[in-house]
């Protein structure tokens, strides 16, 4: 790879002074003169009709400023993809889920606020609910919209080669169905906007979302203000995982409360809310079969999947098809066949989160073929190589691997953690396993049509000609985007890091669809690499005009310009620079011209230096239903070996190491990128062994709350090694794609395969709590 | 998530605690590390008036050795330090141990003895542990005191027999015979924050390393309405010789003791099954400990 001098270093993340000591500033820290507080009334009921809202006493309370209901927010219909549009911001007929919101309220202070929502009447007729996706799909069961019957949300269809033909062909075909939970991505900070509604009759909100952008048009849209009146700044966020990639009735109750009372709003979201508004990971049945040959080859793969969506679409659309295309790869398959179908429940909607409807289907896949290898006799290691796909296959769906380095990621987690000493050879209670996954750089379409660009950026320089400003609209939510950037620049321009400075997450700086599916280190990375270059280009073109030199000799790094590789004759224009300067103390010295002398002058001569970047992706996939979604001008790949022990008296499992090998192109930020890892492994650990949202038998949710929905701890954290395998992606900046997701793919089969290594039994259904091994152990002896 | 209206009080001596609790009754809650109070009144189930804070009190946050009789542990002790206490690990184990698995670090610095006893929560670390070290608890109220058996104090979820105008002042714990040995199990769902789905606290004495068994106090936690002594599976450990087959009947004679409930957390039947495990994993663990013990 190239030898750079920013980029794939350790470089500490531009955000570490302001986060390690305080200074970053969260949505709820921000404050504003003469601000209101605002709180939402959400139905304490699964499913009723609402008879009638009284608001009047609420309005009469001291201190209240405004109260909104359905009648002020009008019932405009949003969602997240146009073609599933269910929500208004209140209900208005009918509540859905315990949690639907009915009405807000600002007032003076958030108690104000809190005694005004217990002040409304709502009259409900109660209607009977439906909890359970198979229910749901019942005959007779309750309607949940009127405009889906059968509680049918979406529906996919897709068969590529004739599947039934091809497993008939097959020596083996292997069946295997497996059940996840419902989850919350529980980041830690709660969903928090301000808005301001200036007497201009623009709109702007602060809050922590993924996708400042989709923000900004869906708060235009429903509270019917021009789009270009709408900013939406996202300040230092918390965590995002997925459900923070759509506007929430929290931003949209604040922009209309706004609007009214002419005051800013604030409001947070308790921890409870979080649970409640959801569009966290569906939770998904997956049944599939795969067809093999004697030999090991993978033939073909059915797969049926049916989601509980909730209340509502939200992303659903989207994941529906994921649980389908995302199976593609990374193994050749000559046929695919797939089925899915997204259920509507009386319960909060899912979403998008971390892994966008694959990880379910992974982990159903990954287990089957490991059970496979056992019915042939092959080590699953072994079959896994066999089927693998290399650069430049493509998949039965036609998703384009235009990099792919799956073999050198299997091989070296290998190699890492022993597996031929251990495969089979540990002892009773202990277990090595395995899996691989890949996932998206980026959607290949924006959610709702349209020819715009994915990513824009602009970089001006300053005027002293000492630092880039990096203006982008996309979204730092704690990944570390920002320094990702700022890293690019830096190492266009040719410049030291600490001469970048980012400015992001705010839709006046440029347009960006934000941070979800894995996208903004390819595409605002290619955005700001152009913008960069148009810089770098304009400056050398001022000297190559000044010096009499042509462009092409003119290279820079680390902050300084070389003629020819050396330091060329620049004197002239150190000498305009110094006498710029008259009286400075820190004229230019040393014996290569600067990056600063350079610019300054370029603007002297120019005017502000000023470079723009684009980003869309070329089109993309197949030309049959739904074939937009799995696309990617990039795919990531990667593949763990997990080792755990089992205690058989108590079913307790301790994952006690993983190995972790990741393809993500150039990695940027090495530490950035172990980072991601590494989340991504805890997130993948406890979906698969404690994490399940509970509802009791109304709907209500039992644990909302991070006491009582547990995520891994750093105790349940085993040792990672983490390697970075890097492929030189053709489509990405500098040769970079995807870590943010794609990581999470195989970290619940190769857990679940390493407990069958331990135990001899086969789990398929989450979480494994050590009561539901322990009660599979106890069945399977029993049974013997 | 909002608290109520209250007002707060940080009486300097534990007799101005006691006359602010006799003055404000039923409406006046103690609070101590806050990690339970603060939490319901916050949830709204709690709504008191005023909060008297023990935290000026002097001595309520002391462990005191008793010369060759016991161990006086003040409530306000946290069980971060009950963990790492050098007395306590060696003879009062099954505190130390139990101390040591509450909550995480943030919540071990502040969660005292005393809030985690008057709290009685079935679930809770600290009770069976105190059970089966026999402590005995000081009530004061502003004109009276009195001394009750730790075995005596709870009566429900969340139910004590503590007066409202009753302060708990101190934990007393006589120390065990020669060659005895504790020990103390936990079983949640991940390794640390947990509620317990059972916990077991464990005393076993040996009249000499050979044996046999001469006393033993078995509690379970998380398996009734209140923590509970398994006294059938004592008696009938008293006499006989330590083995793993004995600990293992001592485990199934055990569960006889239980009523534990099915709720999100775990069945009743994976419940009992673990009770039986625990006991005699914490009984053999016991017998361990009191190998290694020394004058
Ligand atoms: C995140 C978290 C995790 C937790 N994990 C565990 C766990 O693993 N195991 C466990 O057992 N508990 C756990 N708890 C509960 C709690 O931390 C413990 O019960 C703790 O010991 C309570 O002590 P405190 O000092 O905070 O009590 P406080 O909240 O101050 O008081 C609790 C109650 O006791 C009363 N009280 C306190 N001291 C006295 C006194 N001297 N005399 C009379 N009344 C008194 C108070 O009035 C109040 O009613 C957890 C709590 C949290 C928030």
């Amino acid at each position: 790879m190239g030898d750079y001098r920013v980029l794939n270093t350790r470089a500490p993340r531009v955000d570490a002074v302001a986060k390690a000591t305080g200074q970053a500033k969260y949505a709820d820290d921000f404050s504003m003169p003469g601000m209101l507080h605002a709180a939402i009334l959400q139905s304490p009921v699964a499913h009723a009709r609402i008879l009638h809202i009284d608001t009047s006493k609420a309005k009469k309370l001291a201190g209240v400023k405004a109260v909104v209901t359905s009648r002020e927010a009008g019932l405009i219909k949003y969602g997240v993809s146009p073609a599933r549009y269910d929500e208004t911001l209140f209900a208005h007929d009918k509540v859905r889920y315990v949690g639907d919101e009915i009405a807000a309220v600002a007032a003076f202070d958030q108690a104000t606020a809190q005694e005004a929502l217990s002040l409304i009447k709502v009259d409900y007729e109660e209607l009977p609910a439906v909890f359970d996706m198979f229910e749901a799909m019942k005959e007779g069961a309750p309607q949940i919209h009127a405009e889906f019957p059968g509680n049918m949300n979406a529906e996919v269809h897709q068969e590529f080669g004739d599947t039934e033909a091809a497993l008939a062909s097959c020596d083996y075909v292997v069946n295997h169905t497996f059940l996840n939970k419902r989850q919350d991505a529980a980041f830690i900070e709660p969903h928090s906007c301000l808005a301001v509604f200036d007497p201009s009759g623009r709109l702007t909100l602060y809050t922590s979302t993924q996708v400042p952008h989709y923000v900004m048009r869906t708060v235009a849209m429903t509270l019917q203000i021009p789009v270009g009146n709408v900013r939406v700044v996202k300040p230092y966020v918390g965590g995002g995982f997925g459900p923070k990639c759509e506007a929430t009735p929290l931003e949209m109750s604040c922009g209309l409360l706004a609007k009214i009372t002419g005051k800013p709003v604030k409001m947070t979201y308790t921890r409870e809310q979080v649970f409640l508004h959801s569009r966290a990971r569906h939770q998904f049945f997956a049944e599939m079969s795969l067809g093999v040959m004697k030999d090991g080859t993978m033939v073909a793969l059915k797969n049926k999947a049916v989601l509980d969506g909730g209340a509502y679409t939200s992303f659903g659309i989207a994941t529906v098809y994921y649980s389908g295309s995302l199976l593609g790869g990374p193994y050749k398959l000559r046929s695919m066949k797939y089925d899915g179908y997204r259920v509507y429940t009386n319960k909060p909607a899912c979403g998008a989160q971390r892994g966008h409807g694959g990880v379910a289907h992974r982990a159903c896949f990954e287990q089957l073929i490991d059970m496979t290898a056992e019915k042939i006799g092959m080590d699953p290691i072994e079959m896994r190589l066999k089927n693998i796909m290399t650069t430049g296959d493509m998949t039965v769906n036609e998703l384009d691997m235009s990099s792919l380095g799956m073999k050198e990621c299997i091989e070296t987690i290998k190699a890492g953690s022993d597996w031929d000493n251990k495969k089979g050879k540990l002892p009773r209670g202990k277990g090595i396993g395995m899996a691989c996954g890949f996932f998206v750089s980026g959607a290949g379409y924006p959610i709702y049509r349209s020819d715009t660009y994915h990513s824009t950026v602009v970089i001006k320089l300053s005027e002293d000609g000492g630092v880039a400003n990096v203006l982008t609209g996309s979204a730092e939510i704690g990944q570390g985007s920002d320094t990702t950037m700022a890293m690019i620049a830096a190492e266009t321009l040719g410049i030291p890091l600490d001469n970048v400075r980012v400015y992001s997450g705010d839709t006046d700086y440029s347009v960006d669809l934000g941070a979800y599916s894995s996208r903004q280190t390819l595409m605002t990375g290619h955005a700001t690499k152009q913008a960069a270059e148009e810089i770098r280009n304009k400056i050398a073109l001022y000297l190559s005009e000044e010096l009499d030199v042509p462009v092409a000799s003119i290279t820079f790094s680390d902050g300084i310009v070389k003629f020819d590789g050396g330091a060329g004759n620049f004197d002239k224009l150190r000498t305009n620079y110094i006498k710029e300067h008259r009286g400075w103390t820190d004229p230019p010295s040393g014996e290569y011209l600067t990056f600063r002398e350079a610019a300054r002058l370029a603007y002297l001569k120019a005017g502000t230096i000023v470079g723009t970047g684009k980003y869309k992706p070329p089109k993309l996939g197949g030309s049959y239903k739904g074939a937009a979604v799995g696309t990617s001008p990039a795919y990531g790949c990667s593949a763990q070996i997990v080792e755990v022990s089992v205690d058989l008296e108590t079913g307790q499992i301790t994952i006690d190491a993983m190995t972790d090998a990741h393809d993500c192109g150039l990695a940027i930020n090495r530490t950035s990128v172990e980072g991601q890892m590494q989340g991504s492994l805890s997130m993948g650990l406890g979906e698969c062994l404690f994490e399940q949202v509970k509802f009791d038998s109304r709907g209500r949710i039992i644990n909302p709350s991070l006491g009582e929905y547990k995520i891994p701890t750093a105790l349940d954290m085993p040792k990672v090694k983490s390697i970075i395998v890097e492929s030189n992606e053709p489509n990405g900046p500098y040769g970079a794609k995807e870590v943010g997701e794609g990581a999470i793919m195989p970290t619940i089969p190769a857990i679940l395969n390493a407990i069958y290594d331990a135990t001899g039994v086969r789990v398929n259904e989450l979480p494994v709590t050590s009561e539901r091994l322990f009660m599979t152990l106890k069945k399977k002896a029993e049974e013997a | 998530m909002l608290l109520p209206r209250f007002d707060y009080y940080e009486p300097a001596t534990l007799e101005e605690a006691l006359r602010l609790l006799s003055e404000m009754g039923g409406n006046a809650r103690v609070i101590a590390g806050g990690t339970d109070l603060l939490v319901r009144m916050k949830l709204k189930v709690e709504k008191p008036g005023y909060l008297i804070s023990l935290r000026k009190i002097p001595g309520l946050d002391a462990i005191v050795r008793r010369e060759n009789h016991g161990v006086t542990i003040g409530p306000a002790v946290t069980a971060a330090e009950l963990s790492r206490n050098e007395l306590l690990l060696d003879r009062f184990t099954p505190i130390a141990l139990a101390a040591g698995r509450l909550g995480a670090p943030v919540v071990r610095n502040r969660a005292t003895i005393g809030g985690n006893l008057v709290n009685a929560r079935p679930a809770a670390d600290l009770p069976p542990a105190c059970m089966v070290l026999d402590a005995t608890l000081k009530l004061k109220s502003f004109s009276n005191e009195r001394e009750i058996p730790v075995g005596e104090f709870f009566r429900g979820p969340g139910q004590t027999v503590i007066e409202p105008n009753e302060l708990l002042v101190s934990i007393f714990a006589p120390i065990p015979a020669p060659w005895t040995g504790g020990a103390y199990i936990k079983l949640g769902a991940r390794k640390a924050l947990e509620i317990s789905m059972v916990n077991v606290a464990v005393i076993l004495t040996l009249q000499s390393p050979q044996g046999p068994i001469i006393d033993a106090k078995i509690a379970l936690g998380a398996v009734a309405p209140t923590p509970v002594r398994a006294f059938a599976a004592e008696e009938f450990l008293i006499g006989r010789q330590p083995s793993d087959d004995v600990f293992a009947q001592a485990g199934v004679i055990g569960v006889g003791m239980c009523e534990p409930i099915t709720d999100h957390r775990g069945t009743m039947e994976y419940r009992c099954l673990m009770i039986e495990t625990l006991t005699s994993r914490a009984l053999r663990q016991a017998y361990e400990k009191a190998l290694t013990w020394k004058p």
